[in-house]
């Protein structure tokens, strides 16, 4: 029964999306929204049920792969169209369905005034259907076909407003980034069919310990070609820079694909591959090192962003960095925690941004706001719960699941001990920048000359419901893992990750990460609000210090100028080089030498076309005379 | 001997009747040459026992054909051609070469071609050439190429229709 | 075996018709007047119609027949649309010389 609705609930988003392209002209709003947030709204209720099914079997019975048809038979590799249900991907589906359908409800209003209604929630079908192949997939085929399609989903949403050219701009980009991380997986797919001669999860990872080995050279690779994968997908090192400009698409779009899912489809990928991770320990230390390295790179890059949504952006690359590095150092339940609680209160950040976004008539620049207080009362106080939970201040989400990825750093060995103490300084850089954005927006003076609109006003109950679901989630969220005490979401996902390696914190290092992370974080709060409260005038008196150091943030650690140097413009110049040479040489020199040597010729033989239709009969005889000779003398 | 002696005669009119078409000026003078050599082709026909072809030959050709050329010609008048500069002058040389070299061609052939029986007395031929062995070949097997030539009749008559109503328009008729 | 007769053999209506065939074909050449060109041409199709029916005799067959009377009614088509075209050239241009009509030239 479950495959029937697992089918369906893959099947629900698809077609949202053709029903609203397919519609003769732009459909009625009700319409579009009906379809738009009703069918991914039933996915999620199907999903629960699914959930609720596997819940209540043995954690040894929870998963199943239904097959639909056969998709490539070719001699020894056969690959199905086939669904994975286990508990990793029931939870994906819930995150990718649930967040997904608020978000949806959230754009019905958000995009009200906007153009192209339909299109956009076509698309957001479009990358809901594509998130959930990617996520119940049950071989690697179908991860990189679902992988594709995101990228692709990606692209027309960040590009949704293509007659700007920074968005298209940040478009393309996104999507030839991600298109090196396809590159990335697809080769490591093709290790894994010449290795093993399958990419079925089930017996790939059956087969994967025995066929290529511990620590093995292959091993190695596949885990770092997956890794590329998914640090272009995810946004790390040094395939993160599409990511901040990804956010010129509509702030929904930021919240639902650039911040709580697709985002962490990286995340996904190397938590189901756990058991090739554990195979290649070599590359699980780089993913984390990567991971820590992004974490804390981008916490600080946040710092000096004055764009509300690039700030959540880079914060969004931090928090992913998270994952990426508890993933790297073997706390896969962890990573999945801290996926799970993010995708909550990052969603929830992205659309109170929206909120206030919204309510300034687009302004996003956070020197613009403040003293919003008063005016967005609704999206004051679930921002600010939303920042609590990022800076990790208990009770709060963020609080949980973060401390649990620094423990389990600490007791990860000497790597895993420097990881999370790089950790533990982000998470206070986190509550910094958090705070910061806080304290701007909502706190402070009014901006000098009021805002751009008239009265900011407060949102309809399309977009306040679900920010307040969200704010009630990211809150609580937490409670689902308590260190020492109970960890079910760790129970559930034990029968999907198979190679864990047995961590154990001590209290000692739970309690290090807990009191150290919130006492840091409660001073990063303070020192925001001495610095942005206080006394406001104090940030414009220190806008001199670290001058140097501002300006090398404001350059994003110059990323994109190295990206410029190294690929960029070499591309253009053999671009250029080829044009000057093969192209004009050859490829266009050789039809227009053709096209001229016509030319020449028709003029020559026009001086043949004299018009006397005798010369045309003179000829002709001639010819059939000269023909006849050949002819006796040739053929008799 | 019938058939010699008709072949003497009709081939010796036909060849001089046609050396006159091409070397009288006068296109009057020339399409009555025509006539006798139409008429002198007929008499080859009835001596190669075809006289279904032969009197097609009498009633259409030298008959309708002929009238109709000298019906324009009588239309246009006569008139002889002013004595241009002959603009083709130094390629007549290459049409003798060329004429020469076809009549020589010809006569190769016939000279060295392997067909049975082409300098043979002929056989006596079946009933071919009366008009209800024509008209069954031509229900039988060329039922096609009959209504083919139907339709080039057809395509022929608009043709000059839509050709004589622009030349009255050219005339300021209309 | 069929039963030969007194005759002309074949060869010599071939001859026949090659001669009067290279006649129409000089007319053709030489003349420059249209009206005696499509006599010219009038020429050459009778010699083939005089190979047709030779050859018909020859194979002992009627198909040579049926081509000569098909020729004939091309021949009166061709006849018919040339002349249209004499008349119409005629009638724009008042010259009847095939030398003058070179609107074509290339």
């Amino acid at each position: 029964m479950i495959e029937v609705l697992a089918w369906l609930v893959l099947a629900l988003p698809l077609l949202s999306c053709l029903a609203l392209s397919l519609w003769p002209g732009e459909p009625p709003k009700a319409y579009t929204r009906a379809v738009g947030l009703g069918l991914p709204a039933i996915g999620f209720v199907l999903s629960a049920v699914i959930f609720a099914v596997l819940l209540g079997r043995d954690a040894g019975d929870r998963t199943e792969v239904s097959t639909l048809w056969n998709w490539v038979r070719s001699d020894t590799l056969s690959i199905d169209l086939a669904l994975q249900i286990d508990p990793l991907s029931v939870l994906m589906m819930l995150v990718v369905t649930g967040v997904g359908s608020l978000i949806v409800w959230y754009s019905t209003e958000y995009m009200d005034h906007d153009r192209d209604y339909r299109r956009f929630f076509a698309e957001l079908g479009f990358f809901l259907f594509s998130m959930l192949l990617l996520v119940m997939a049950a071989n690697f085929f179908f991860l990189i076909v679902g992988w594709g399609l995101v990228g692709l989903a990606s692209y027309l949403l960040i590009g949704f407003y293509y007659d700007k050219p920074s968005a298209v701009a940040a478009s393309k980009k996104a999507f030839v980034i991600n298109v090196i991380g396809d590159v990335g997986m697809v080769l490591a797919a093709f290790i894994l069919v010449r290795e093993l001669g399958t990419l079925d999860y089930g017996e790939v990872f059956a087969a994967a310990p025995g066929e290529m080995g511990m620590g093995t050279g292959v091993s190695e690779m596949v885990a770092i070609l997956l890794f590329v994968g998914a640090a272009a997908k995810s946004a790390q090192i040094p395939l993160h820079t599409w990511l901040p400009d990804a956010m010129e698409g509509p702030t929904p779009v930021s919240a639902l694909i650039h911040a709580a899912t697709m985002v962490t489809a990286g995340v996904y990928m190397i938590v189901r591959s756990n058991v090739l991770y554990e195979l290649a320990p070599y590359a699980s230390d780089a993913v984390a090192i990567v991971g820590a390295l992004t974490l804390l790179m981008a916490a600080t890059i946040a710092f000096v962003q004055e764009d509300i949504k690039r700030i959540l952006a880079w914060s969004t690359v931090s928090q992913i960095g998270y994952m990426i590095m508890a993933a790297g150092l073997g706390a896969y339940s962890a990573g999945m925690f801290h996926f799970l609680t993010h995708a909550f209160f990052k969603a929830l950040l992205f659309l109170g941004a929206g909120i206030v976004i919204h309510a300034l008539a687009d302004q996003q620049s956070i020197d613009r706001m403040g003293g919003l207080k008063k005016h967005l009362r609704v999206a004051y106080l679930t921002m600010a719960v939303g920042c609590l939970a990022i800076a990790a201040i208990p009770p709060f989400s963020g609080f949980f699941s973060k401390d649990e990825i620094i423990a389990y750093s600490f007791a990860a060995g000497d790597l895993g001990v420097v990881l999370g103490i790089v950790g533990l300084v982000a998470g206070g850089l986190t509550a910094f920048y958090m705070f910061r954005l806080f304290f701007r927006v909502f706190h402070g003076p009014e901006p000098e000359g009021g805002y751009d609109v008239e009265h900011p006003h407060a949102p309809g109950p399309a977009m306040t419901i679900p920010v307040v679901v969200l704010a009630a989630l990211a809150a609580v969220a937490g409670f689902l893992q308590v260190p020492e005490a109970w960890h079910p979401l760790e129970d559930w996902l034990a029968p999907a990750i198979t190679a864990a390696p047995d961590l154990h914190p001590s209290g000692a290092q739970i309690l290090i990460s807990m009191i150290g992370g919130t006492a840091l974080a409660l001073a990063a709060i303070w020192f925001a609000h001495w610095m942005y409260v206080a006394d406001p005038g104090r940030r414009l008196r220190m806008a001199g210090t670290l001058a140097g150091y501002r300006r090398l943030l404001h350059d994003q650690y110059r990323f994109d100028h190295a990206f410029e140097a190294a690929a960029v413009q070499p591309g253009r110049d053999l671009g250029d080089g080829l044009m000057a040479t093969v192209e004009r040489g050859g490829a266009q020199g050789i039809p227009t030498g053709v096209a001229r040597a016509a030319i020449l010729a028709g003029r020559g033989l026009r001086l043949a076309q004299t018009g006397l239709v005798r010369t045309y009969a003179l000829a002709m005889v001639a010819g059939v005379a000269i023909l006849g000779v050949i002819a006796i003398l040739v053929v008799r | 001997m019938g058939e010699q002696i008709l072949f003497g005669l009709a081939s010796g009119a036909a060849l001089m009747f046609g050396a006159l078409v091409i070397t009288l000026k006068k296109p009057f003078q020339a399409t009555v040459s025509l006539i006798g050599c139409l008429l002198a082709v007929a008499l080859l026909f009835l001596g190669l026992s075809a006289p279904f072809v032969a009197a097609i030959q009498v009633i259409v050709y030298a008959g309708a054909i002929v009238v109709l050329f000298l019906f324009v010609i009588a239309y246009l008048g006569e008139r002889p051609l002013p004595e241009l500069d002959n603009p083709l002058a130094r390629y007549e040389v290459v049409g003798w070469v060329a004429l020469v070299g076809l009549a020589g061609q010809g006569a190769v052939l016939l000279a060295t071609s392997n067909l049975t029986g082409l300098w043979d007395q002929p056989t006596r031929p079946d009933d071919i050439g009366s008009p209800e062995a024509i008209g069954r070949s031509f229900l039988d097997d060329y039922i096609v190429p009959f209504e083919a030539t139907s339709l080039a009749l057809v395509v022929a008559a608009v043709g000059a229709v839509l050709l004589a109503k622009r030349g009255v328009r050219a005339e300021g008729g209309r | 075996m069929m039963e030969t007769m007194e005759g002309v053999p074949l060869g010599l209506y071939l001859a026949v018709s090659g001669a009067l065939f290279l006649m129409g074909l000089l007319g053709v050449l030489i003349r420059r007047n249209p009206l005696l060109l499509l006599l010219a041409v009038e020429l050459m199709l009778n010699s083939a119609n005089v190979a047709l029916v030779g050859f018909s005799r020859h194979w002992n067959v009627t198909d040579g027949h049926i081509f000569a009377l098909v020729v004939m009614v091309v021949a009166a088509a061709e006849v018919v649309i040339g002349l249209g075209l004499v008349v119409a050239t005629f009638k724009q241009r008042r010259a009847l010389d095939v030398d003058r009509m070179t609107v074509l030239k290339g």
